[in-house]
């Protein structure tokens, strides 16, 4: 959904730029980041809901492994570590983007693909470790509202990676429908949006004990 | 190489409006894109928002025929004590389909389809600010709505009612696929929700024309702007509750299995949470549109516009506190219920500024008793009954004794007919001459009004008495012998509802006649045929595809009304003087047109993209093949889509635009 | 404004006028046309609860009349007055202020003197402290159960745990506390003329207190939507003088005297072979091979073939007056209208009488034993049960004879 919005809002400029004198109230901010903002903000509920439920039933795991048995957290530690890096070089990428350096912005685009990949594979290890520790999706509430709540970000990321290497493959072919440092920013902000998530994720669910 | 078809949409400057055919050159796309601007396939691939905005309305009014079905069924049902018309499990599914489709199918879609056809008109834009995603909207929830109701076919609608709580939503409770159903297709649905908000938030805030500040807006516009707030912090939460109620149904998790120490309560906090501010998306754009209504036809501005926008945003603010006040019954501590009770009163105050401020506004004008006045004084009426029966229990002790029985059911529907749909059909009488550039027939509008008016009051009424003298909701049957003594026994009450119910019915019939009746040989409507206020009357009727020809600059709330009046002093004190016809305005508008405007293109990914969604939802249920084939669509629908330019390349017109000055409007 | 339109428009005013005339005049039909003697009404309170939530309640609906009478009033006047005559364009007057503020200020204080008794109120209602009996209260669908904890219960000591279903028989005068929870789905647990209704959540145990005044029958029904039954998922308390009261437990606590009647003999065997894998009847005893009782009793086990793992115990069913979620009766028409019309001295000699067979109402019961789910939807047929997890929900079809159903309900009449 949210790659369906990047090349949407040339038609405004269109629209509504035919004046010259006066100068239309907006929010200063463009359609395409007003918004990817206010889709984010929407985003925020979702996850919100999803720890709020994980929250409630962290410590209802009878029977079978909970958090102190299953969490890994030097495994989880590096992963986030990894994840937070990936906002670093999504900074890099925007920047290269603002100047207008294609080759540069492909470059850390696909270092934060490729670290982002790690993330997601480090998750995918997690939760196979889990299962074979006899802990899947069905087995408690604690699991069940683990699974969801890491498996929507988990998938949130791997949204993030398709969608950075589809910006790599079109900017080398130059088919970046309108403001190409944009579309990168755009892609950014939900980059870093994941991220920030899955710094509260990581606090609340491996940090804290239940 | 895309063949894009431009039809003149001024004939006059465009000599003779013969359509011209030009080559494009440079058009990206993984197909040619759509061209057509006549015929079904202008339809089909519009990302025009008159266009979504008819086929919101159309649709919906669809399901609002499918919804008052299912309601006439239920009544007729309740008859009469220990009736054997419907079994329980049909009754169960009557009930649940029939809240399920008003709110999601019918009130929700058809106020969109108000929002998107007037707000770009109402602010002086030519369209909002994502036009694919508009179209995607629609056909998202168009394809929601129909999976939903293939239920029927199926297996079973879903049995849950519509706030479908747990664990009685449960697989090994509710065993038919209609809850799933119900799940997913509510998740489509909620993603035409998420993306029209979207969409409308950012085309109010950045595509206002010139001059129009947030306080010089139409208050229609403003109304439709806190809704879209309300909806993209809303849906996010019964997304969650509806993944929730899936994944438990669908791939086994735990989520409700109270067995496995699951809390029941957790899936009522997460749909109350989104079911409260659902109220208020239901109903606010309802008062938007009798705030433009009441002073059309008072012939004065709206009393206390900035009141009114507050109120409005507070409504809308509050509405996130209260949502355990649907809760009061079930065990939240004293502490709990005293706050949401306190809250609940203090949502009352907006709402009642609201009344003062439309009454207000009648005081002293020169009332014209339309059919569109006549359901905005309507509405005045009945929703206060509906707002004041919700003050009754907002006292959360009166509540424990009126929750659950027909005394709730009388509450919200004088709240949601008498408020939200007596809005709507104002917003029908208003606009239509403006939509189809035809008048509707007063006469037959009369009798639509009188007769829903009757009919609702007939319906609804009785629900109060029911309800107070102990009639529960949800009731395949009720016993003779709970109905009391004396003629006018809680048995003659529901005889009353039900006979009230076909008046009702028919004051609907009276309004598709209208609409027939109208279509085949209703008058030509006038420019101005209510001396209307806001701007989108500065447009033809119907509007031509790009809106305006020239974006207006706005100076003043009720523009258009400044633009035709001036107040001029004579001895007896200044008066106010027509200076300018709708007609002038217009031709000044067709004189001063843009030379160039580019209109977004139209395009078949939206409707691809939507129409993968229920084939993943149908494999989800049926078959994961279908549900893999589904992905693949979505998928390639969604790559191709982010590869096609939202409008035609500017070489692409002719002559193109950096070439000599051009008259023509190119509308593709 | 010409003639012509002056008279349409009068016409149009007077018709809208007779509408609005038939709007107050059917909203007085309503106001004076409320059921006599519903017996769910919410504005008869019976009991202290209910009495300080009706307190509560009516002149919050006063004030409520009161400001639409005055918005339909002024509505009214302005249609009236402010109708287009031809008058001038009115000023353009966008609002006043100090007058908004005002108007918004009133409201604010009415609310603010209906949220303080409404406070009060909800807490006063929450209270437990004051606890003289307890009675725990579990809905399934699609009937309640009570279970009597060992207590002394407003002074009559109940030595042993009793479990009955379908009526709550409580002391009058006597605070008692429900514990209300659910075996299966949510159900709410609702006796409007005692108190406001309780959830009764799955996992959780919730507080209601209920208190009765007077001897009598109070109806009740549970009013979250519970599934297929939810409609025919009702309860009645019942509120019997402390003496009255004591002669119940006694009577509760005997174990089923061994049948004398013939029939009802055959019944016993019927019954166990029939019946008691699911319904409890305590003092029903294993039989040995040659006829006699063994010492030992016939326990039943619901949670083997029931999704909410529990059936009504049948050890005192005639002691109750209706059966099947208290949806049908025991007793014929006439003695259940002399029951209901009983005076509250009289109440009580007449309600422990229980079910004698000249008062018994057959029928429903014949039907109910021939073929339950015929009678109240319910999942128990063959097919549902495998869609259940291999259980039944409520009671199947049992595929009695005539003979065998003969035999039951002897044996069941018995049953006091």
């Amino acid at each position: 959904m949210s790659e369906a919005t990047l090349a949407e809002s040339h038609a405004v400029a269109h629209a509504a730029d035919a004046h010259g004198a006066h100068v239309s109230p907006t929010t200063g901010l463009s359609n395409n980041k007003l918004a990817m903002w206010l889709f984010l903000g929407s985003e925020c509920l979702l996850f919100g809901g999803l720890i709020s439920t994980y929250m409630l039933y962290r410590g209802r795991h009878t029977g079978s492994p909970g958090p102190a048995q299953l969490w890994d957290i030097p495994l989880t530690s590096v992963s986030s570590f990894v994840l937070l890096m990936s906002s670093l070089t999504m900074v890099l990428a925007v920047s290269a983007a603002q100047e207008r350096d294609d080759r540069l912005t492909c470059i850390w685009l696909s270092v934060t693909a490729l670290l982002g990949s790690t993330f997601v594979g480090a998750q995918v290890y997690e939760f196979t470790s889990f299962y074979h520790e006899g802990v899947g999706f069905t087995t408690s509430l604690f699991s069940s509202s683990f699974f969801t709540l890491t498996g929507f970000h988990g998938i949130h990321v791997t949204v993030g990676i398709i969608m950075l290497m589809s910006l790599v493959g079109i900017i080398s072919r130059s088919k970046v429908p309108g403001d190409k440092a944009e579309v990168v920013e755009l892609i950014g902000l939900y980059w870093h949006f994941v991220d920030i998530v899955w710094i509260v994720i990581f606090t609340l669910v491996y940090l804290i004990p239940a | 190489m895309a063949i894009i078809e431009r039809p003149s949409t001024v004939p006059a400057l465009a000599g003779g409006g013969a359509p011209q055919f030009v080559t494009p050159s440079s058009s990206y796309g993984v197909f040619r894109r759509p061209v057509s601007s006549t015929g079904w396939r202008s339809w089909l691939f519009t990302v025009d928002h008159k266009k979504l905005g008819l086929m919101y309305g159309g649709a919906a009014m669809f399901f609002f025929l499918v919804g008052g079905v299912e309601a006439l069924l239920i009544r007729t049902q309740l008859a009469a004590p220990d009736n054997t018309l419907l079994s329980a499990s049909l009754y169960n599914q009557l009930f649940t389909m029939h809240a399920t489709t008003m709110i999601f199918l019918f009130v929700m879609p058809v106020t969109t389809g108000f929002a998107n056809y007037l707000v770009p008109l109402q602010i002086g834009a030519r369209d909002v600010a994502f036009p694919r995603l508009n179209a995607f909207g629609f056909w998202c929830f168009l394809f929601g709505g129909i999976f939903l109701n293939t239920s029927w076919f199926l297996g079973g609608a879903a049995d849950g009612g519509w706030f479908m709580y747990q664990p009685n939503a449960n697989a090994l409770f509710s065993p038919s696929h209609g809850v799933d159903f119900w799940s997913l297709g509510l998740q489509i649905t909620g993603i035409a929700s998420l993306t029209g908000a979207l969409n409308l938030i950012v085309t109010i805030l950045n595509m206002r024309a010139p001059g129009m500040t947030l306080m010089k807006m139409p208050i229609f516009t403003w109304m439709v702007l806190v809704v879209q707030f309300l909806l993209v912090f809303a849906i996010p939460v019964i997304t969650v509750a509806l993944f929730l109620l899936m994944f438990q149904r669908v791939f086994g998790a735990q989520f409700f299995n109270v067995d496995a120490g699951a809390d029941p309560l957790l899936w009522q906090h997460l749909f109350w949470i989104f079911g409260h501010p659902e109220v208020y998306i239901l109903i606010l754009p309802s008062f938007g549109i009798v705030s433009e209504v009441l002073p059309v036809f008072s012939r004065k501005p709206l009393f206390g516009y900035k009141f009114v926008v507050f109120s409005g945003a507070a409504i809308g603010f509050i509405g996130w506190g209260v949502w355990a006040h649907h809760m009061f019954a079930s065990g939240l501590g004293p502490v709990s219920v005293a706050v949401f009770s306190v809250s609940t009163m203090l949502i009352a105050i907006p709402t009642g500024v609201k009344i003062v401020n439309w009454t207000l506004t009648m005081w002293g004008g020169k009332l014209r008793f339309t059919t569109a006045m006549l359901f905005a004084i309507g509405l005045i009426v009945e929703f206060t009954i509906g707002g004041l029966s919700g003050v009754t229990h907002s006292v959360s002790p009166s509540d424990t004794q009126q929750t659950d029985t027909y005394y709730i059911v009388a509450h919200f529907h004088y709240v949601l007919f008498g408020g939200a749909v007596f809005g709507i059909f104002a917003g029908f009488y208003y606009w239509w001459p403006k939509v189809f550039g035809k008048m509707l027939s007063e006469t037959l509008g009369k009798w639509n009004f009188w007769l829903m008016v009757i009919g609702m009051n007939l319906t609804f009424g009785p629900m109060h008495i029911l309800g107070l003298q102990g009639q529960p909701r949800r009731m395949v049957v009720y016993p003779e012998k709970l109905t009391g003594e004396g003629f006018f026994n809680l048995h003659f009450w529901n005889t009353v509802a039900s006979v009230g119910s076909y008046i009702l019915a028919t004051g609907i019939l009276m309004f598709l006649i209208n609409v027939l009746h109208t279509a085949r040989k209703g008058a030509k409507a006038p420019l101005d045929p209510w001396d209307a206020r806001s701007l989108e009357w500065l447009t033809a009727s119907p509007p031509k595809a790009h809106n305006f020809d020239v974006i207006p600059h706005v100076h003043a709330l009720d523009e258009y009304f400044h633009l035709k009046y001036e107040e001029v002093d004579t001895d007896a004190g200044p008066r106010l003087v027509k200076v300018k016809t709708a007609e002038e305005l217009l031709a000044e508008q067709e004189a001063n047109a843009d030379e160039h405007i580019h209109m977004p293109s139209p395009s078949y990914w939206p409707m691809i993209v939507a129409i993968a969604l229920p084939i993943i939802a149908y494999g989800i249920i049926f078959s994961k093949v279908l549900a893999v084939a589904g992905g693949a669509i979505l998928l390639l629908g969604m790559f191709a889509w982010s590869l096609e330019p939202s409008v035609a390349d500017d070489s692409d017109y002719d002559p193109p635009q950096g070439g000599a000055p051009s008259k023509e409007l190119a509308s593709v | 404004m010409s003639g012509v339109e002056q008279r349409v428009s009068t016409v149009r005013f007077v018709k809208q006028r007779s509408g609005i005339v038939l709007a107050i005049v059917a909203a007085a039909v309503m106001l004076g046309g409320c059921a006599r003697n519903a017996p769910q009404d919410t504005f008869q309170p019976a009991g202290e609860n209910a009495r300080r939530i009706n307190n509560l309640q009516l002149p919050v609906f006063i004030i409520a009349g009161v400001v639409f009478a005055i918005v339909l009033g002024m509505v009214l006047f302005i249609v009236v007055r402010y109708r287009d005559r031809g008058q001038e364009m009115p000023k353009q007057t966008h609002g006043k202020p100090a007058l908004e503020i005002v108007l918004t200020i009133i409201p604010a204080i009415i609310l603010i003197g209906v949220g303080i008794p409404t406070v009060s109120t909800v807490f006063s209602l929450a209270k437990t402290s004051d606890t003289q009996c307890v009675i725990n209260v579990t809905g399934q669908q699609w009937w309640w159960e009570y279970e009597y904890p060992v207590q002394t219960c407003g002074g009559v000591n109940i030595a042993e745990p009793i479990v009955t279903s379908g009526e709550l028989v409580l002391p009058t005068k006597v605070h008692v506390l429900l514990r209300i929870t659910s075996n299966d789905v949510i159900h709410s647990y609702w006796i409007p003329k005692l108190n406001g209704k309780r959830d009764a959540v799955p996992g959780r145990i919730h507080p209601l207190r209920m208190e009765a005044d007077q001897p009598g029958i109070y109806a009740g029904q549970c009013t979250e939507f519970c599934g297929l039954s939810h409609a025919r998922m009702r309860m009645d308390a019942v509120g019997l003088y402390t003496a009255d009261f004591a002669t119940w437990v006694a009577n509760q606590l005997q174990l089923a005297p061994k049948p004398t009647d013939a029939m009802a003999l055959r019944g016993e065997d019927t019954f166990r072979t029939q019946c008691s894998r699911c319904h409890q009847v305590n003092g029903l005893m294993e039989e040995n091979a040659d006829g006699t009782n063994s010492d030992k009793p016939v326990i039943s086990f619901p949670d083997l073939y029931v999704v909410a793992g529990n059936a009504p115990n049948l050890t005192n069913l005639m002691t109750r007056t209706t059966f099947a979620g208290a949806t049908w009766d025991l007793l014929n028409d006439q003695c259940r209208k002399a029951l209901h019309d009983a005076s509250p001295d009289k109440f009580g000699a007449l309600y422990l009488k229980g079910v004698t067979p000249d008062c018994f109402n057959e029928a429903d019961l014949r039907e109910w034993i021939r073929n339950a789910p015929a009678k109240k939807p319910m999942y128990s047929s063959e097919a549902q049960k495998a869609q259940n997890g291999g259980k039944y929900r409520g009671m199947p079809n049992l595929n009695l004879t005539d003979n065998q159903i003969d035999e039951i309900i002897a044996y069941l009449l018995e049953r006091k």
